[in-house]
């Protein structure tokens, strides 16, 4: 075992940190990494994520001849880190571009993986149905075929960054006879596609608008219709009715990482800055005694969800799949989230409900937002319930229900 | 970054849950709950021929220099094996010593240590149980060449088979903080000291120990006089981080039985395991003895690497004794009521880890410690840095 970075990884996340002070703000970051807020900044974000890549920043870990730097995970991960500190994702995630990098032909390797990298083409993912997202096998959205075409009818929910992606990451019904997971097909849909409509689904933190950084701070999601959608079998990722075997390992992989991590802990660094400078009228935050104890179990906790995060990298870095470990991390750093938001709401008492914009709101109320959004990390991408079912089953092999 | 043991350190946990499983049946721990030593000579002696009351210990002295992490994972297999020998106390006074004791001091107890011949103990908790310096009142006062000890000592591992004993006194009276603490290396036959038992949830063998005018040589002085507290609390964290090491071993066999147990037992005609709330506790066990085990290797493998490690420690003792209680406290209500029958082995682990839980630091004094370092330090902290005040920032 072995906890430390090299020199060469310490210097890279040095050249990292002093990169992103120059050149960043965490509002900026905000607009790159979610992609969806309306008035973002295209021409500005995208001379950025050039600059990034010039740098030799964005997939590191993906092949060379993708338009990655075919260099190692660990050194991936803490490029991610830093700039997911400001709110941008560099990495690449699972579903996607990964998917595609470990499933796809090689031409659809060479025409989506380098524009994805560099940002000029991005997928939204189509998993979820108006009837269910937790039991994604019964996923109901259909693929017909005929001849060299598939024609698509059905319906998605919360297809984030559907309205400014290029593509769509479909999963789609093929089969309706066969058992559910074996009749399920991937397919990457241009969203200027004929017979698509996209329908905003505004959240909770869209008035007023969550400040950056917030743990599920995203202003709007979007609902997506499919009338009569033809699209040619080349947008097939790999074969028929194997879409379910083909997604799991990038949705694996959407689950860990350094996003994931940050977005579940960030605030307790922050509650802990916050604490240190603060007085409200005489009351020190950090010498209460109940405040202490919290903090430390906050932090602590927040270890534990760093270990896992590193764990499950040196699993991937050793090229090795996960048995249940990518499903723990789920369960812990998104539990962790809401634990914190909610331990931080009674640190700080009423000035907790201040929403951004606030008059009298702590840093821009972003506790208050990290509130209302923490507990959707435990919902996406597979939810705690089910995280604990693949731990218990495949972690502990106990019986299915 | 790889945290994930490499090959050498499975082959060690490997052949080290072999020779356990084989050696150490379940019924020897219940056998030594009985038994007025505690331990079985024969096994302590078949530990130091396979090398690992030596493992840690530098060559010079018989030992075989390894890595602190190596004999984590080897207290993780005695936790797993509940097996009843005196190693945890052993090793915290042998590695104290072998770090801070005078060469004369080294040569008189390690090779003793690696034979099997000598085995060893430490003594801090008077009356107040907190680790501070605050609870150390004990006296010993230079007389002539000797130094001249008085008070008592509470929770004491295995005093009744020890050989030696490290003691921390006041030296420097009326002092009470940190300074004015030395630290001595106690011979456990010198006249005047006495013990009682005390009679334990794990049935182990600690002693509350009596120093009535104690005369022990000058030579006994372990570093320097009045500054002893920093070898006391790099002892305490070092024994603290490998107690974390055996409540994890321990606390995870635990919820390996229980999952297989909910596997087996029937009820409402399915595997009471097929059931998703049982399934949930089975992952929460399962995932709180992971955190625990990473937050301890972590912490081992700084202070093996001579890094500063305290907040590290006092995580994952402050993590371990909240969860791993709740895991073993899970797999006894897996049970139901066989799990609350002595004569079922359950209970074995239980009272275990429980007891394991209380000692050296509660989850207040750590988190209490955790929160002296994030707070009580000038500056901003940052997630994934070292929290250190002296150390540079990476
Ligand atoms: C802001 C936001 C962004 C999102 N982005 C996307 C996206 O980009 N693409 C996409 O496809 N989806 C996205 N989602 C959808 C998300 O993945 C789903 O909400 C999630 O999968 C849960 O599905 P559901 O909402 O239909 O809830 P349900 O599936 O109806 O589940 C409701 C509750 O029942 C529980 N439950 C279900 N089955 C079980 C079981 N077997 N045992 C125990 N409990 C169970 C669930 O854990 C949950 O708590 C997003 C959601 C939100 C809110």
């Amino acid at each position: 075992m072995n906890f430390d970075w090299t020199p060469e990884q310490e210097a890279l996340r040095k050249e990292v940190r002093d990169f992103i002070r120059e050149n960043m703000t965490k509002r900026l970051g905000g607009e790159m990494g979610e992609e969806m807020e309306e008035g973002a900044d295209r021409e500005r974000s995208r001379a950025l994520r050039k600059k990034i890549g010039e740098k030799g920043w964005l997939a590191i870990s993906w092949p060379k001849e993708y338009g990655g730097q075919g260099g190692d995970r660990m050194s991936q991960y803490i490029v991610e880190e830093e700039f997911a500190r400001v709110g941008m994702g560099v990495g690449g995630g699972g579903s996607g571009a990964g998917a595609i990098l470990g499933a796809g032909t090689e031409e659809q390797k060479r025409y989506f993986v380098p524009k994805v990298i560099a940002g000029e083409m991005s997928f939204c993912l189509g998993f979820t149905e108006p009837q269910g997202g937790a039991d994604l096998a019964g996923l109901q959205c259909r693929a017909v075929r005929d001849g060299d075409f598939y024609t698509i009818n059905g319906q998605k929910m919360f297809t984030s960054g559907a309205h400014n992606a290029t593509h769509i990451y479909l999963m789609a019904r093929t089969d309706p006879a066969a058992e559910r997971h074996r009749g399920i097909t991937i397919l990457l849909v241009p969203m200027d596609t004929p017979g698509i409509t996209v329908r905003p689904l505004w959240t909770v933190q869209n008035d007023p608008p969550a400040p950056p950084g917030t743990t599920y701070g995203m202003g709007r999601t979007n609902e997506v219709f499919f009338e009569d959608v033809r699209v040619p079998i080349s947008c097939r990722l790999g074969d028929e009715n194997m879409g379910w075997f083909i997604g799991a390992q990038g949705l694996n992989l959407d689950r860990v990482g350094a996003s994931r991590y940050l977005i579940s802990v960030h605030m307790d660094e922050d509650i802990i800055n916050w604490a240190k400078e603060s007085d409200l009228g005489g009351y020190s935050v950090k010498d209460d005694p109940a405040v202490r104890d919290k903090l430390a179990e906050l932090w602590i906790e927040a270890q534990v969800c760093r270990l896992m995060t590193m764990r499950s990298m040196s699993i991937v870095q050793r090229d090795q799949d996960f048995t249940y470990e990518g499903s723990a991390e789920k369960v812990m750093a998104p539990e962790h989230g809401v634990t914190a938001s909610e331990a931080i709401s009674q640190i700080l008492g009423p000035y907790a409900q201040l929403l951004n914009g606030s008059e009298g709101a702590v840093e821009s109320g972003i506790y208050a937002h990290n509130l209302m959004g923490a507990f959707q990390s435990g919902i996406n991408h597979g939810s705690v319930q089910i995280m604990r079912d693949q731990v218990a089953r495949r972690g502990l092999g106990m019986p299915r229900g | 970054m790889d945290i994930l043991l490499n090959e050498e350190e499975e082959m060690l946990k490997k052949s080290a849950r072999e020779f356990l499983e084989a050696e150490c049946p379940p019924s020897l721990a219940r056998d030594m709950e009985k038994d007025p030593l505690g331990y079985p000579p024969e096994l302590w002696k078949k530990l130091a021929d396979l090398g690992w009351l030596g493992l840690a210990l530098p060559e010079k002295y018989d030992g075989q220099g390894l890595p602190l992490t190596h004999l984590g994972i080897i207290l993780g297999e005695v936790g797993r094996a509940i097996v009843p020998v005196p190693l945890h106390s052993t090793m915290t006074a042998a590695l104290t010593i072998a770090k801070h004791g005078t060469e004369a001091q080294r040569q008189e107890t390690l090779p003793g240590v690696s034979r099997g011949a000598t085995i060893l103990t430490w003594a801090f908790t008077e009356r107040d149980p907190r680790y501070v310096p605050e609870s150390i009142q004990m006296q010993a006062v230079a007389r002539g060449d000797s130094y001249i000890l008085n008070g008592s000592k509470m929770f004491v591992d295995n005093f009744n088979v020890a050989q030696k004993c490290l003691v921390p006194c006041r030296t420097a009276p009326p002092s009470s903080g940190k300074s004015g603490i030395s630290l001595f290396l106690v011979d456990t036959s010198s006249a005047g000291i006495s013990h009682t038992p005390l009679v334990t949830m794990a049935k182990d063998k600690q002693s509350k120990v009596n120093f009535s005018n104690v005369r022990i040589p000058r030579a006994s002085l372990v570093g320097k006089l009045n500054e002893g507290w920093t070898i006391v609390e790099h002892m305490l964290d070092l024994g603290t981080a490998l107690l974390c090491a055996q409540m994890e071993g321990c606390a995870r066999k635990d919820t390996e039985m229980a999952t297989d147990y909910a596997k087996h037992r029937i009820a409402f005609g399915r595997p009471i395991g097929a059931f998703q709330s049982v399934q949930h506790m089975c992952a929460d066990m399962l995932m709180w003895v992971d955190g625990t085990q990473l937050l301890t290797y972590e912490a081992l493998w700084r202070i093996d690497q001579g890094l500063p490690a305290s907040i590290e420690v006092s995580q994952a003792k402050a993590f371990g004794n909240e969860k791993c209680e709740a895991a073993v406290r899970y797999c006894q209500m897996i049970h139901g009521g066989i799990g609350f029958i002595m004569e079922f082995n359950q209970n074995l682990w239980f009272r275990r880890v429980s007891a394991w839980t209380m000692r050296l630091g509660t989850t207040y004094d750590h988190r209490g410690r955790v929160a002296r370092a994030l707070l009580d330090r000038p500056g901003p902290v940052r997630l994934g840095e070292s929290q250190y005040e002296s150390a540079p920032s990476r």
